[in-house]
């Protein structure tokens, strides 16, 4: 069943601090966090987060396209070993 | 020819029909750029055999329809399901400009941060769906950095450098041994009490 339109997106307030912090600092350091399950709102954009998978961080730039998502989509905490050895890909 | 002279643009992913066609994942930027291949290497039994491609016909996106030659059945056709496809380095048009680069051309550069100065160096790339990241030999650990136009965005080809403008504690996070301080714990860390209070 999905979460409630009532209730909003779930972001643990110590990760929401963290991050209403660095915006009105105007600063952007990464911002560790263990809230895999925190959803990406629009005011984690352009920044930062280095998302502990169990084993370490894996940093993540949050882009536009992120958001909506939860952080833990993008710290993957399995078969982080399998990618390819040489592919065609330009930088994004 | 070994893996090593080669770049991968994709794998077979299932069969097309009962002729022997079959559908090949374009892993690439511009799928559009290789519908006139004449030939593919294929990792059969981690060997690279080189097949003749009678027809190739880009659909949806990032798939190709592709047809061999001497592979007439359904039967031959799925002993290649998940064989990747590669083709040789030489094929890539070279880059000039300094903002975009091959995954591959990076290992062995030097990373060099805009405010910390030379780093380490570039042992690989994970490709990831939602971002690639650049894995960093620093101080003997392994440094990740994501890849985009904000956090790397030129590369020297001449020097072999990577410039990179790390953003503030990312190199802190690696460095750092032990626990860290429980105040800095959030969201799931410090939920393992109550996960099962029902």
């Amino acid at each position: 069943m999905a979460r409630s339109l009532k209730k909003g997106p779930y972001i643990d307030f110590r990760l929401d601090n963290k991050v209403q912090t660095q915006n009105e600092s105007g600063r952007k350091s990464v911002i560790k966090t263990w809230s895999r399950r925190s959803m990406i709102s629009p005011d984690f954009v352009g920044h930062t987060f280095a998302v502990h998978n169990g084993n370490k961080f894996i940093p993540v730039y949050v882009t536009e396209n992120m958001v909506g998502h939860k952080l833990g989509e993008f710290s993957p905490t399995r078969n982080f070993r399998g990618h390819t050895a040489k592919k065609d890909k330009g930088k994004r | 020819m070994t893996k090593d002279d080669c770049y991968q643009v994709g794998h077979i992913t299932k069969t097309h029909g009962v002729n022997g066609e079959l559908v090949l994942f374009l892993d690439v930027d511009d799928p559009t750029e290789y519908a006139d291949l004449d030939s593919v290497l294929l990792e059969v039994k981690n060997e690279l055999i080189p097949y003749f491609i009678e027809s190739l016909a880009i659909v949806k996106g990032s798939r190709a329809i592709v047809a061999f030659e001497d592979v007439d059945t359904i039967e031959q056709a799925e002993r290649l399901i998940n064989c990747g496809a590669y083709l040789p380095l030489d094929n890539l048009e070279p880059i000039t400009d300094e903002t975009r680069f091959y995954f591959h051309e990076i290992v062995g550069y030097q990373v060099v941060d805009a405010n910390e100065g030379p780093l380490g160096i570039v042992r690989g790339v994970y490709a990831m769906n939602a971002q690639d990241l650049i894995a960093m030999d620093y101080q003997g650990k392994e440094v990740l950095i994501p890849i985009n136009s904000d956090i790397v965005p030129t590369i020297n080809r001449a020097e072999q450098k990577l410039n990179v403008v790390l953003p503030d504690g990312l190199l802190a996070i690696y460095m750092e041994d032990g626990a860290p301080d429980k105040a800095e714990f959030d969201g799931d860390a410090d939920d393992s009490d109550d996960t099962n209070a029902h």
